[in-house]
């Protein structure tokens, strides 16, 4: 059984206690998940304080939907479902479909396609935060699949469970997201496009 | 020599297929054909290449973290969790017990109330007290037999 597995089925029996009203056993769902969830939450929604506020209100949901959780769905995933759909939410109040990443740099400090780094460490820093702007460039739908996918490691299968479609919109969302990070990338960072 | 007759290079693989098969999603003979056309394919090799960098650079994102640990706060903030267990059938019978006696204490109240004012028959009121409504007082005269005896007998079906 990998690591994958094993936090699965403790996350089971965690979940099935819970459900049953044991509030130390969703408390350490809490400790298992929070981390995780608020990384994806805030690079979904790009603000530090929402970010916060929706981790708490997806944990809250998640506590009182325990009684219609089945045991045969993985519970990270479900969490996820109620997260996302609560971020959703948000940017439809809101009206922004747009995003500003939370750590976007001040253009000024990017590097010029002279201005090589003698620092490698730093030259990899750049690079990632060329990154996080890309991806805060995207619609928030490729933007959340690109996280779901590489950060979170989920499956075509969990993936179409975690956003309500099929496997086959999954499969082509997905590849536009990477192409759109991909180009959005490489316009940062000055890079030609082989076309 | 195949410089002289390379072999035909199928169209280019789209982005979902290479996409797809960057993360093992593809079944395995479509795996195979695809791998097939990337070693004879620079362009779709590069791309896929691309793509896995990607994928690498993403995952080395870091990951950030609360700065407080919310599980203090969620927990203060939990409601008593719903159970998920149906009603038996007695328990909802049971949830319609104080319907139940308020109605059975209501209609009770009424016999007794009606059974002390009527139930004996004594209790009728007398007829000279119905007398105040008479049009002519207790004492007056009467201007006719019938305007005393006879009507009063009638109103009351009591005195004949």
């Amino acid at each position: 059984m990998d690591a994958k597995s094993d936090d699965a089925a403790r996350d089971r029996a965690l979940a099935l206690a819970a459900r049953g009203g044991d509030r130390q056993a969703f408390a350490s769902l809490v400790r298992r998940h929070q981390a995780r969830l608020f990384n994806f939450l805030l690079r979904l929604l790009g603000r530090r304080e929402v970010a916060m506020d929706l981790t708490q209100d997806t944990f809250l949901k998640a506590w009182s939907a325990l009684p219609d959780w089945q045991p045969a769905a993985r519970f990270s995933t479900w969490l996820f479902q109620i997260g996302r759909n609560a971020a959703f939410d948000v940017l439809r109040r809101q009206q922004r479909i747009d995003f500003v990443s939370y750590d976007a740099g001040n253009p000024a400090d990017e590097p010029g396609d002279s201005a090589p780094s003698p620092e490698q460490q730093y030259a990899d820093r750049q690079r990632l935060r060329l990154l996080e702007r890309a991806l805060a460039a995207l619609p928030a739908e490729q933007r959340e699949i690109l996280l779901l996918r590489e950060l979170e490691d989920m499956s075509y299968a969990e993936l179409a469970v975690t956003l309500g479609i099929n496997e086959g919109t999954v499969k082509s969302r997905l590849a536009r997201a990477r192409a759109a990070a991909l180009l959005h990338y490489r316009d940062y960072t000055g890079e030609h496009r082989d076309e | 020599m195949s410089d002289l007759h390379p072999p035909p290079i199928a169209p280019h693989v789209t982005d979902d297929e290479l996409s797809a098969y960057l993360d093992a999603e593809l079944a395995a003979p479509a795996r195979q054909q695809l791998a097939a056309h990337l070693s004879v394919c620079p362009r779709c090799a590069d791309r896929l290449s691309a793509f896995a960098d990607l994928a690498a650079d993403l995952g080395r994102l870091p990951s950030v973290a609360p700065e407080v640990d919310l599980t203090g706060v969620i927990l203060g903030r939990l409601p008593p969790i719903v159970s998920p267990s149906r009603p038996t059938f007695w328990a909802g019978w049971r949830a319609l017990l104080p319907v139940g006696i308020g109605a059975t204490a209501s209609v009770a109240l009424g016999l007794a109330l009606g059974a002390a004012l009527f139930g004996t028959g004594a209790a009728l009121p007398g007829v000279a007290a119905m007398q105040v409504f008479d049009p002519l007082p207790p004492g007056s005269l009467c201007l006719g037999v019938d305007s005393c005896y006879t009507r009063h007998a009638n109103l009351t079906g009591v005195i004949r």
